[in-house]
């Protein structure tokens, strides 16, 4: 026997091993490999049988403990049965799909999409925990969309009918979600076999609202009116899918569950009143409209919601009197209703229609499915000995107790004889109506899956005692009565009347026909009005998105405020604003700030663009400085550094930029309207009077002494590490990982600024672009890609505008800057050598040095010009430095591994003495990564952006 | 000295958001700098004591040094801005150079 995990993920893997091994085989072998494999699973399935009677299986792996969700798995004789019927209604789906889809592609799609949900479905009945069960329940909700839309790329209609179906099925999949969680916590377990023990659930004091939002749930899924309208929808789908998800299986979830949950939530005036309603109106409701489609499907589709309204109703019957009725009709409609779908495919596929006025006489063609037509009819009206007649003679029985229920399933059955009726006579029998198309008989192999269908229909009905009680026995839990014949009891004779009726309506279908049917009501219109309403709503939001970023900004920053004004305001009190200078430096610290805000508001007023950046670099300078005085000469260092790499490299972008561009944009600087200026100043200062008081707050609430982790890095960095440098000490041990991430993250943003920069500028030329891309990476370049690629190169540097990179270059290349620069980037490596050894024990380290060498190498672009430095710099490979510097921070990191020891261990190699008080450590190795990393960065950086045209692909 | 800090941050916020709502693509590349070196300042006004020595060991005895954790945490900050800035950068003379405008809402119009 298969564990319970193996069942139901088997069609699952199937469906994967398909989309490997499918392109290897032949259709043929595909289609009998997967009807083979499923027949393997069914056989499997059908050996937890015999011993069901007695006892469940079960399974549980923990999932997610916390939320109490575990993947569990339970078997029982209701699971069993719905299994059983998934499994054997799908292998022949999957047999008939292979002969009804033409294009390999489309069969193969279909076969993942039905394994796919087949799996999702066996999970659904399977489940032994309600959350994992209300996955697998939105799962089979996805698949349907899937296949709802299977042709949505050509048709509206299937596009909309899937839409449809999921806002209804999803919708009601929330509500299931609410009530099962409420559930789950009123019973204290989201186990179904702890939910399905606990019987005190019935007088729980949110019974109510859990009750009614699972048969929302439960309706909708399983189309009960007025959430009806979704099944009719659906029939876009392909008619296998429509067999199988829409009559068959999926739409049955919602019994399945409603049957679940019956003994611990059933036999309540609310359970009861519910199902009974709305189980009665639905049955009626469709009886009634299947009657008046033309088109098959459709046809058939009201009549299998007829059938679940009387499925609900028969489970809202008191004393659990309607549910060996309710697991009766449950097969015998899941065996009749998919051989008359599948029939409906088949007539479509000889005579591409399914209009029912255009149909007749089809069984001069098609014999084969006329008799099995016929007898999918005969059962779908209740005749002896097919199982049909079985479920409706134990449904009518189980009526007898309440009249009018009685009344409306005798009317609904008369009609659904009616309706048999139709499907059968007017398609295969009398005169062809429309005999423009010819008619071609489909593959015989089509044909096996339905007969297989109705034999097993005719069989079950015959031998109803022996094979179908062993099956409804064990969910039932008690001994059982069925019989095909029952003797002349009132059930036969409301039975017979029902046929009689029927035969009436049949033959008077010309004279009623010619009504129309008054308009019922249904969610339909509800729905369309809500979607119809949303999309309003959508329209109006639309309406407020100008496409303008700043405007944009101005709506973030402006929430943001509102969020921070008040976290500010409720920590901030009167000794907040206290204030006093400590000492002089306190003094200096007060001018740096104001320097630094001078230089930021110039910033803003000056109109040249080179002299805003320049004032701008001192505003950081300032800033830099008040470091200096805390005093952190590490952070001063790198903010001095980084200060000037960032002046020269808006100074050398903005040399890229055409002057009159730049004056364009800038004239635009107050050019713009005056509310415009308002609004951003009234914003700027909101945000500035938020994160002011934000600041104050959080300042006047920071950590103390001794309350801080800096007390242990000062007392540790030393004996830990032979450290005297604590900042260094943290950036490069205690927190190492921040500074891998960081460094990554500075390489990513180096080949982001080069890869924005190598794309074409045209944006013309993209694939082209990307196979030179591509090809750059490989060592075997292809000659004559290499030759177009320099020819459509020197196409676009004639583009590019020379001048700038003339213009530019004049100014900063005079003789006494060129020998100055020449000195310059050997000395610069020099001090970047000593920061790098010497790190551990004075400011600087290895991102410092690989600063101040980016920095030399920055002044060679700016004095040279590109081109020049280009040649010289030819010794220079930024990218590869990069990769280098990345590898040995990475692999240094990860060597104590192989030791066992963690991640990022420090390793002193005290017993090596160096001369010159070099200290070798795994932290040397380390330093020097990001040396190397940072010059490739700063490198690339510089060199992408200095470029005048594109930068040469990789 | 806390109000000064505070009140400095709340005041490089304001200059920063201003600048980076400006039309001058360049301009708002600075307001983000503004921004980046406002919350390096903020960092920093946070840290748990101030100091009279650098944060070395060797330094311990004489006197309270610097707090190590914010210097080491804006180091990362300044680092990562630096990244940013770079890419922002990149993105302006990208588009300067393909759509041949600095200025944000003549880009806004180009559609495509």
């Amino acid at each position: 026997m298969l564990s319970l995990a193996v069942v139901t993920f088997f069609p699952i893997i199937v469906a994967l091993l398909l989309i490997f091994a499918g392109n290897l085989l032949s259709r043929r072998m595909v289609i009998s490999g997967i009807v083979a494999l499923l027949v393997v699973l069914l056989i499997a399935l059908v050996q937890y049988v015999p011993g069901m009677e007695e006892s469940s299986r079960s399974s549980s792996v923990d999932w997610v403990p916390s939320l109490g969700l575990n993947f569990s798995l339970y078997l029982d004789g209701l699971s069993l049965l719905f299994a059983l019927v998934i499994v054997g209604i799908g292998v022949v789906v999957a047999l008939y799909a292979g002969f009804y889809f033409e294009a390999v592609h489309d069969l193969y799609r279909f076969y993942r999409l039905l394994l796919t949900f087949m799996s999702a479905m066996l999970g659904l009945v399977l489940a032994g925990n309600v959350l994992t069960l209300f996955i697998a329940w939105e799962l089979t909700s996805v698949v349907s969309f899937l296949l709802i839309s299977f042709e949505g790329a050509t048709s509206p209609e299937a596009r909309k009918g899937a839409l449809q179906a999921l806002i209804v099925t999803g919708g009601g999949g929330l509500a299931l979600l609410l009530g099962l969680v409420l559930l789950g916590t009123a019973s204290g377990s989201m186990e179904m076999q702890h939910i399905l023990a606990d019987n005190s659930l019935r007088t729980h004091a949110w019974y109510p609202v859990f009750t009614v939002l699972i048969l929302i749930g439960c309706f909708s899924k399983s189309a009960q009116w007025p959430l009806h309208f979704w099944l009719p929808g659906a029939m876009s789908a392909p008619t296998p899918a429509s067999a199988y998800l829409h009559s068959a299986t999926m739409v049955k979830a919602g019994i399945y569950l409603l049957l679940r949950l019956h003994p611990v939530l059933g036999e309540t005036p609310l359970w009861q009143s519910g199902l009974m309603i709305f189980g009665l109106i639905t049955l009626l409701v469709g009886a009634l409209l299947a009657l008046h489609q033309h088109d098959l499907k459709a046809a058939l589709a009201y009549s299998t919601v007829s059938q679940l309204g009387a499925l609900v109703a028969l489970i809202g019957l008191p004393d659990g009197a309607g549910v060996k009725a309710a697991l009766v009709g449950i097969l015998a409609h899941s065996l009749y209703k998919a051989a008359l779908f599948l029939t409906a495919g088949a007539v479509d596929h000889a005579t591409g229609t399914r209009d029912l006025t255009k149909l007749g006489g089809l069984a001069k063609w098609l014999p084969g499915w006329a008799v099995v037509a016929g007898l999918a009819g005969l059962s779908m009206a209740g005749i002896p000995p097919l199982l049909g007649f079985v479920a409706k003679e134990t449904l009518l029985d189980a009526m007898l107790e309440s009249p009018l229920a009685l009344l409306v399933v005798v009317v609904s059955a008369a009609l659904t004889v009616a309706m048999a009726l139709i499907l059968v006579w007017d398609v295969f029998m009398g005169e062809r109506h429309d005999s423009t198309q010819d008619v071609h008989a489909p593959d015989l192999g089509m044909l096996v899956g339905p007969a297989v269908l109705v034999c097993a229909a005719l069989i079950a009905g015959v031998g109803v005692d022996h094979l179908v009680k062993p099956l409804v026995q064990p969910v039932l839990h008690k001994e059982i009565h069925l019989v095909l014949f029952a003797g002349f009891n009132s059930a036969f004779w409301f039975s017979l009347l029902a046929i009689g009726v029927g035969i009436v309506v049949f033959m008077t279908r010309s004279q009623w026909r010619a009504f129309t049917m008054p308009e019922t009501p249904s969610g339909k219109q509800i729905f369309e009005g809500v979607v119809g309403g949303v999309e309003r709503v959508g329209d109006l939001v639309l309406r407020s998105q100008n496409g303008q970023l700043r405007y944009y900004l101005f709506v973030i920053l402006g929430t943001v405020v509102l969020l921070q004004l008040s976290a500010g305001l409720s920590h901030i009190t009167e000794t907040s604003f206290q204030f006093a200078w400590n000492d002089s430096t306190d003094i200096l610290r007060g001018l740096l700030l104001l320097v630094s805000l001078g230089a930021m508001v110039a910033s803003i007023v000056i109109r040249q663009h080179f002299m805003a950046a320049l004032i701008l670099g001192v505003a950081g300078y300032a800033v830099g400085g008040l470091f200096l005085l805390e005093p952190a000469p590490d952070v001063a260092l790198v903010q001095f550094m980084v200060e000037t790499l960032g002046t020269v490299l808006i100074i050398i972008m903005l040399a890229k930029i055409s002057a009159p561009e730049r004056q364009a944009a800038m004239q635009n600087l107050w050019g713009q309207s005056r509310s415009g200026l308002i609004r951003d100043g009234v914003i700027a200062i909101l945000i500035g009077v938020g994160v002011g008081l934000f600041a104050l707050a959080a300042v006047n609430h920071r950590a103390t002494l001794p309350n801080t982790i800096s007390v242990w890095h000062l007392e540790n960095a030393l004996p830990l590490l032979g450290f005297p440098d604590v900042v260094g000490a943290i950036v490069t041990d205690f927190r190492g990982m921040d500074t891998i991430i960081e460094i990554t993250v500075f390489s990513v943003a180096a080949l982001g600024v080069l890869t924005l920069l190598s794309t074409p500028d045209t944006g013309s030329d993209w694939p082209r672009h990307f196979k030179r891309l591509a090809h750059g990476f490989r060592s075997n370049v292809l000659r004559h890609e290499l030759k177009t690629s320099k020819i459509h190169h020197a196409h676009d540097k004639a583009f590019a505008e020379p001048e700038i990179e003339t213009v530019f270059q004049s100014h900063f290349s005079t003789p006494l800057t060129r020998s100055v620069s020449a000195i310059v980037l050997p000395f610069a490596l020099l001090v970047a050598l000593s920061h790098l050894l010497y790190g551990g024990e004075g400011p600087g380290d290895g991102f410092t040095a690989g600063v101040i060498s980016g920095l030399g190498v920055a002044l060679w672009y700016i004095v040279y010009g590109y081109n020049e430095a280009q040649r010289r710099l030819g010794w220079l490979k930024p990218r590869y430095l990069i990769g280098t510097g990345l590898t040995l921070v990475i692999a240094n990191a990860a060597l104590p591994l192989l030791t066992s020891q963690p991640f990022l261990t420090h390793i002193s190699f005290d017993a090596i003495h160096l001369p010159a008080n070099l200290h070798l450590s795994t932290t040397l190795f380390y330093e020097t990564g990001i040396f190397l990393t940072v010059l490739g960065c700063t490198s690339t950086v510089m060199e992408a952006i200095a470029y005048p045209g594109e930068v040469e692909p990789l | 000295m806390n109000v000064i800090y505070a009140a400095a941050t709340g005041i490089m916020f304001a200059l920063g958001v201003f600048q980076l709502l400006r039309r001058d693509m360049i301009k708002s590349a600075m307001g983000f700098y503004i921004l980046f070196t406002a919350i390096n300042l903020f960092f920093f006004a946070v840290g748990a004591f101030n100091g009279q020595v650098p944060a070395y060991s060797q330094n311990l005895p004489k006197g309270q040094p610097s707090d190590p954790m914010v210097q080491a945490l804006i180091l990362t900050a300044i680092v990562i801005s630096f990244g940013s800035y770079a890419i922002l950068l990149g993105l302006i003379a990208k588009s300067a150079r393909r759509y041949r405008t600095a200025d944000l809402d003549t880009l806004n119009h180009l559609k495509g």
